[in-house]
């Protein structure tokens, strides 16, 4: 069999490759010991300057309550607020909290606390969750602080909201971003290698050895892909084990369904990468080339925001991205553990993409031209 | 019209791209057993001609046929019976001298028999026995052109295509790899070889000579040099090709 020769050649160049095996096996590593840290969205650290024109015991415990939480860094007391804002210019402060000096009086009497906050939105989320938490201390303080009954409540039911959160208890950020990161690992190394692959051969010549025989260019194709998927299963392996031993997060769902939508998505990934390098002539325009794709795909694939909140043409672009039908799935099976029932519409949307690819990457690699 | 013993006949072959004519209205046949010297100065089109030939580019216009099968329809069966080595080195750097024998022998349909059989055999006549397990990167040109040259006769093809099969090489090595050339032409394979080092020119049976994508002259080198009243083929070379008026 005609296969069998060529998938030997693809092995054995992709060991023999003095950096492909090694960073099939670093980048996973890396991804998943680094990033789960670095691309925290929690925000903390926010740094806080307090105007207390006050200062009083009442001020002084409001302070203390809010640098108690462990959101704030506590930059500067200071009286002139002129001082504050020249800090938040300089960006040493990301918000301001001013403390009128009838604070205590208003606190002992139970009326609106002549309290003001700034916030530096330069960064919005991170701009407005300091605000919130800002305001939520206060409220805080406040109920703990003031005269029994507030008359400013009297006014009105009380309205008494109980949240429970589902699937991530704890709402902890690492295990969401751990199978995303296990989606961007995938695509970047399956989508990066196979074409380089195909235009190392261009550059060399050999390719038109290939292509002065009789080989067929199905199989010649179907060759390059295998072994991406072997090295797609590996990292997936690695990852999950990973994920495992460091932070203790299992699949809620079945691992199979993990390996069968990493499978429908080397389709993608692969034939992308074998379409690309076929319309390219050297390595640098198929690395930008690839680099771009993977680039958009990544930002509205829904791994960093939630496709929800994009417009509504945004929303309909990413039906086209196949990376959002990855990471969708992924994040469901491990996190929900949905089932192939629940993600069925994410199974056909890689699928159809795949086999698009696949078929435009063998049509488009012409023996004779 | 004897395809019987002409293996490569051309009529009216012509390759454009865009406005450029390559190869303009070429004709003419390679008769099956014989040495073709397919000469040229660089940009006359040989390359472009012989491309057509091995079935990796179309033909804008004219046809022919290599060993009975249509250049414009039947690339694939062309493909089976042609062997190919370009002037660009083209075997598997990061493969090994064995591993390289064995991939292309399985490409052309060999059983795994055969090919132990064919490279036992091939090593042996090329001296190369004690590098079967050398990475082919790792060899001096010389030896990977031999190589190269081996590997593009393993299916036993009609006919075999050499493009510039000796550029680079040292003199002794390239009259080393010309007794390979001329040994292999009396065991009955066609060859189809462009160069620029006219000595080379004098062992064809037959030489043609590109210029401006036609063919200037087609004949033995002896009726060649008789006819344009040269001591050599450097002289006939020279004579035709500065006629050349395109860069």
């Amino acid at each position: 069999m005609v296969l069998l020769y060529l998938l030997e050649k693809e092995f054995k160049q992709f060991f023999r490759d003095p950096g492909l095996p090694k960073m099939a096996i670093a980048f996973p590593v890396l991804m998943m010991l680094v990033f789960p840290f670095a691309v925290s969205m929690e925000i903390r650290n926010v740094d806080l300057v307090v105007v207390d024109s006050n200062r009083s015991v009442a001020s002084s415990k409001l302070v203390e309550s809010c640098t108690a939480s462990g959101y704030f860094n506590l930059v500067e007391v200071c009286d002139d607020p002129a001082r504050a804002m020249q800090l938040m210019d300089r960006n040493k402060a990301d918000a301001i909290l001013t403390i009128e000096s009838d604070f205590d009086r208003c606190l002992e009497r139970g009326e609106a606390l002549p309290v003001g906050v700034k916030v530096n939105t330069i960064n919005g989320t991170k701009g407005s969750i300091g605000a919130g938490y800002l305001t939520s201390c206060i409220q805080r303080y406040y109920a703990e602080n003031a005269p029994t009954q507030p008359t400013t409540a009297a006014a009105g039911p009380q309205l008494d909201v109980s949240s429970k959160y589902y699937f991530n208890t704890y709402l902890d950020y690492k295990k969401f971003m751990v199978p995303a990161l296990i989606v961007i690992a995938i695509t970047m190394l399956t989508g990066f290698f196979p074409a380089l692959n195909i235009v190392s051969e261009k550059e060399r010549g050999t390719i038109e050895q290939i292509n002065v025989t009789p080989v067929n260019r199905g199989a010649f194709i179907l060759c390059k892909l295998i072994p991406y998927w072997l090295v797609a299963f590996f990292v997936l392996t690695a990852c999950l084990l990973i994920a495992r031993w460091v932070f203790g997060y299992t699949c809620a769902g079945s691992v199979g369904l993990m390996y069968f939508f990493t499978a429908g998505n080397i389709l993608v990934t692969a034939g992308m990468g074998l379409l690309i390098s076929n319309y390219s002539d050297n390595a640098q325009q198929a690395m930008f080339v690839t680099w771009f794709f993977m680039m958009v795909f990544m930002l509205v694939s829904g791994i960093f925001t939630p496709i929800a909140s994009m417009p509504g043409w945004a929303q309909a672009i990413t039906y086209l991205n196949p990376m959002r039908y990855y990471a969708d799935a992924m994040r469901g099976i491990y996190i929900k553990g949905s089932s192939l029932a629940d993600v069925w519409t994410d199974a056909a949307g890689l699928l159809t993409i795949g086999a698009a690819m696949v078929s435009w990457a063998i049509l488009s690699y012409k023996k004779t031209n | 019209m004897n395809e019987n013993t002409d293996i490569i006949i051309v009529e009216q072959l012509t390759k454009k791209f865009g406005n450029f004519t390559a190869v303009d209205h070429i004709s003419f046949r390679v008769h099956r057993g014989e040495i073709f010297g397919f000469l040229g100065a660089n940009g006359a089109g040989k390359t472009t001609a012989m491309k057509i030939l091995c079935g990796l580019s179309l033909p804008t216009s004219g046809g022919g046929t290599v060993n009975g099968y249509d250049l414009c329809r039947e690339q694939e069966k062309i493909k089976r019976h042609i062997g190919y080595m370009s002037q660009k080195f083209s075997l598997y750097a990061d493969l090994k001298v064995w591993e390289n024998i064995r991939l292309f022998g399985g490409i052309y349909g060999l059983s795994g028999k055969r090919i132990r059989q064919k490279s036992d055999e091939m090593l042996r006549y090329l001296n190369m026995t004690d590098l079967r397990d050398e990475l082919v990167g790792d060899l001096p040109l010389g030896w990977k052109q031999k190589l190269a040259f081996s590997i593009a006769l393993i299916h036993e093809p009609a006919i075999v295509f050499l493009d510039e099969p000796t550029g680079g090489v040292d003199p002794e090595t390239r009259r080393l790899f010309w007794d390979l050339i001329c040994e292999t032409a009396e065991a009955g394979t066609t060859i189809f070889v462009t160069t620029h080092y006219m000595d080379e020119a004098e062992y064809c049976d037959r030489v043609s000579i590109m210029v401006d994508g036609v063919i200037a002259d087609l004949d033995t080198p002896a009726a060649l040099k008789q006819r344009h009243q040269a001591a050599d083929m450097d002289a006939v070379f020279r004579k035709l090709a500065y006629q050349a008026k395109r860069e």
